[in-house]
């Protein structure tokens, strides 16, 4: 490689470092603002699906207000069947009980159509809370369920 | 669209050119399969944070994946995979082309308090990073270091990586015993070792060693593809070999190598070309015809192309079909002249700036990363005549870094639209600051929490002087407390009547009974009224000390709310001119790079226009040779060289 080369590179390096900490510090930043850690919720979408199962969508509404709707593109939906997490909704809820009411839709084998739902009643304390959705059809076999987790 | 050629090999060094008038460019670009810092056996997700990481790192978007995880660590939400974190972020910089911060961050996991498989794996990587940057023999003791095997796909690209660092050490028998002993060769070659004999073989070619390239070579050249890239490979290696046994003075050799190449493929235009000289070379000229008809019609794009328009009159003139090979010399000059004309359009269009972006619009991907290959160029006069220098590592890695550079400027872009959102937030904080206060302040001067707390520590010692005492009658409900008083007021009145008179005394009598009714009721429900009472002391005290941590949460957050506002409207103020000072050295970064891009690019054409001109000139003046030997009436061969 010639000497331009290698010292254009070295510059390039040290720019994308430096937006590379950027992008870290105004994530952060955002996260800290919009959504304080005593307000904060967050809910997930983890997979663990042993037969075939395309996830096409999750609703989520709390205190029947939808909060999201997200659609996944098969790429998203094999990054879930890896084992990735999806953090479908964050926001903010005051102290208390609230209601989340999840719905997820998608696939089976032989192009069944699934439409899942699961009601969880949440206790909001101080600190954020962080909830599960896992799509799982472990504890019913070819049968995808929600199983919800929280943690605080 | 115009595909370029890829092969699997990830590591951009090894396009390599055959020397002499044949003119052979084995160009490769890096793999189109994305590497997996982890590949492995997955470990199940216990952070969740862990997991969001994961779901853009497994979509390969390997800013998103570098951003949440950073931002996890600062918010220390990845307790549970502390080691792992660690070697995905510096496998997310390597993908990211940050070498050095790869580096730093490998050589941190190299302690003995990391389990040895990390400590494998950070030393490849290292070795990786160390071997991009041609730090070579580090790259081989890093690699030495390494104990037992690697997990799933690292494993054969080690043995790959060894052998190749080797070869680039100039220690090609040490690479071609590290290549025997990790798999013998044949014919049943995997992918990985198929590429490192490729690449050895390849390079024995240019070290002057055939026989040792050829034993390699060969091998590769009688694969059993089961890929697309496999059967390129092939090809390519029965080219290379093939142009070696031409150069080494053996035609029929080459010849039989060069007949396995694909006749429609990216290498069959060489191929073609290389079995017309290897006939050519043992005089067989009309057979020599038959390869170069077929390449003349195939695009002048193409050196090997070119190179026909000469050979065949060549050819024709060879064997004395003297009007065949003026008119195809003729045919050539103006071939060569109108590609001319051509690259000179490129050159001005690239001139004028054209040429990246061009190329980027045409590309639909948006992620940012290393491992990124330009899979399509746009079918335009500028792109046309730069397959083989957009194969080059200098080529496709100024490529990259151009567009990391733009996507990082739009990068940028949104972010610093996002900053008047983190105005108008700090703005919002403060303004609901100021609005809450004062209702905030007089619910809490409504609450007095000492008096309340008093009155519990009253109940407390009243509870227990009751408890003392044995005092029943204090538990009493306030139905039973009236009838007690009633009782002991009738008492005292009956204590002050005239004893004589029996209705007093019947009175007395029933005073007595009633009284000792409530006694009864009172000492059978004493225990448990005084549990009851106890425990809801107990909750008392519960729900009191929860309202005084509340209460002190709220002093505290009142007190630090102001001076942390002002924190963060520090730093969104800070924020916004280092993304205007970021944002003006990108677009600075990107237009030096443009403009080297840009001069190789045409450094490249000219030559290329240098190479037709030769190529004109030698094809005038074997015209020139004919018109003289027939002036002179006299038949005889014209040579072109």
């Amino acid at each position: 490689m010639s000497e331009d080369f290698k010292s254009l590179d070295q510059e390039v390096q040290s720019l994308k470092k430096e937006v590379l900490d950027l992008n870290r510090e105004l994530f952060v930043l955002e996260e800290e603002l919009l959504f304080p850690a005593n307000t904060q919720v967050a809910i997930f979408v983890s997979m663990d699906v042993g037969e075939f199962f395309a996830l096409d969508s999750v609703t989520i509404k709390l205190d029947n207000k939808e909060v999201a709707n997200y659609l996944y593109t098969p790429r998203e939906a094999e990054a879930l069947l890896k084992g990735g997490v999806h953090r479908v909704y964050i926001g903010n809820l005051k102290a208390g009980e609230h209601e989340l009411i999840a719905i997820f839709t998608g696939q089976g084998p032989n192009a069944r159509d699934y439409r899942r739902g699961a009601t969880v009643k949440l206790e909001k304390g101080v600190g954020a809370k962080y909830v599960e959705l896992k799509i799982s059809d472990r504890a019913s076999r070819a049968q995808p369920e929600f199983i919800v987790k929280q943690w605080d | 669209m115009i595909r370029l050629i890829k092969a699997k090999f990830q590591f951009q060094r090894i396009a390599l050119a055959a020397t002499g008038a044949f003119c052979v460019a084995l160009a490769a670009g890096a793999s189109e399969e994305v590497e997996r810092p982890l590949v492995g056996t997955p470990q199940p997700v216990k952070d969740l944070h862990w997991g969001d990481v994961l779901f853009y790192f497994y979509q390969d978007d390997f800013l998103q994946a570098l951003t949440r995880l950073g931002a996890a660590q600062d918010f220390n939400r990845l307790t549970h995979h502390t080691v792992e974190a660690e070697l995905l972020k510096g496998g997310l910089y390597l993908s990211l082309g940050q070498h050095e911060e790869a580096g730093r961050i490998f050589r941190m996991l190299l302690n003995d308090n990391v389990p040895l498989d990390v400590r494998n794996r950070a030393w490849f990587y290292l070795a990786k990073v160390w071997y991009q940057r041609n730090y070579l023999q580090e790259a081989a003791d890093a690699l030495a270091s390494i104990r037992g095997a690697l997990p799933g796909d690292l494993e054969p690209e080690r043995h790959l990586l060894e052998a190749q660092v080797l070869m680039y050490l100039g220690r090609y028998d040490d690479a071609v015993r590290a290549l025997e002993r990790w798999q013998p060769g044949g014919k049943r070659l995997d992918a990985w070792s198929a590429y490192a004999r490729f690449n050895i073989g390849v390079a024995f070619v240019r070290t002057g060693r055939i026989d040792d390239a050829a034993r390699l070579l060969d091998a590769v050249g009688q694969i059993s593809p089961q890929t697309e890239e496999l059967a390129a490979l092939r090809d390519k290696a029965n080219l290379a070999l093939g142009f070696a046994w031409l150069k080494d003075g053996k035609p029929n050799e080459a010849k039989a190598v060069l007949q396995r190449v694909r006749l429609r493929g990216p290498q069959s235009n060489k191929a073609l070309l290389g079995v017309g000289w290897a006939d050519a070379a043992e005089r067989r000229f009309t057979k020599a015809l038959v390869p170069w008809l077929e390449l003349r019609d195939r695009n002048l794009l193409d050196a090997a192309v070119q190179e026909a328009h000469l050979a065949i009159p060549y050819a024709y003139a060879q064997l004395d079909a003297t009007r065949q090979a003026v008119e195809q010399y003729t045919r050539a000059v103006e071939a060569f002249e109108q590609e001319s004309r051509r690259i000179d359009q490129s050159i001005a269009a690239i001139r004028e700036g054209r040429l990246l972006d061009a190329i980027i619009e045409n590309d639909p991907a948006d992620k940012v990363g290393w491992y990124w290959q330009l899979q399509n160029l746009p079918d335009a006069p500028e792109t046309r005549y730069l397959y083989h220098l957009l194969a080059s590592h200098e080529f496709q890695e100024g490529l990259k870094n151009y567009r990391d550079l733009k996507l990082m400027q739009r990068n940028l872009a949104s972010w610093e639209l996002s900053l008047t959102a983190f105005e108008d937030m700090v703005d919002t904080r403060r303004q609901a600051f100021e609005q809450r206060t004062p209702m905030l302040q007089q619910v809490l001067d409504r609450v007095d929490l000492d008096g309340l707390e008093a009155q519990q520590r009253e109940l407390e010692l009243r509870v227990d002087e009751i408890e003392r005492e044995n005092d029943v009658a204090a538990l009493a409900t306030a139905r039973e407390r009236e009838q007690w008083e009633k009782i002991l007021r009738i008492e005292e009145v009956l204590q002050r009547a005239d004893p004589s008179d029996p209705l007093v005394e019947e009175m007395r009598e029933k005073a007595r009974l009633v009284k000792g009714r409530l006694l009864w009721d009172f000492n059978s429900s004493y225990k448990a009224r005084l549990w009851k009472v106890r425990k809801e002391l107990r909750e008392l005290n519960v729900a009191a000390a929860e309202a005084r941590r509340r209460w002190v949460l709220v002093e505290r957050a009142r007190e630090e709310f102001p001076a942390r506002t002002e924190q963060f409207a520090e730093r969104v103020a800070g924020l916004k001119p280092r993304i205007a000072q970021l944002s003006g050295r990108l677009e600075r970064a990107a237009e030096a790079q443009n403009r080297y891009l840009a001069h190789i690019a045409i450094r490249e054409l000219e030559s290329q226009k240098k190479r037709l001109a030769e190529y004109s000139l030698q094809a005038r003046f074997a015209l020139a040779s004919i018109y003289d030997r027939a002036s002179s009436a006299a038949p005889s061969a014209g040579g072109t060289e």
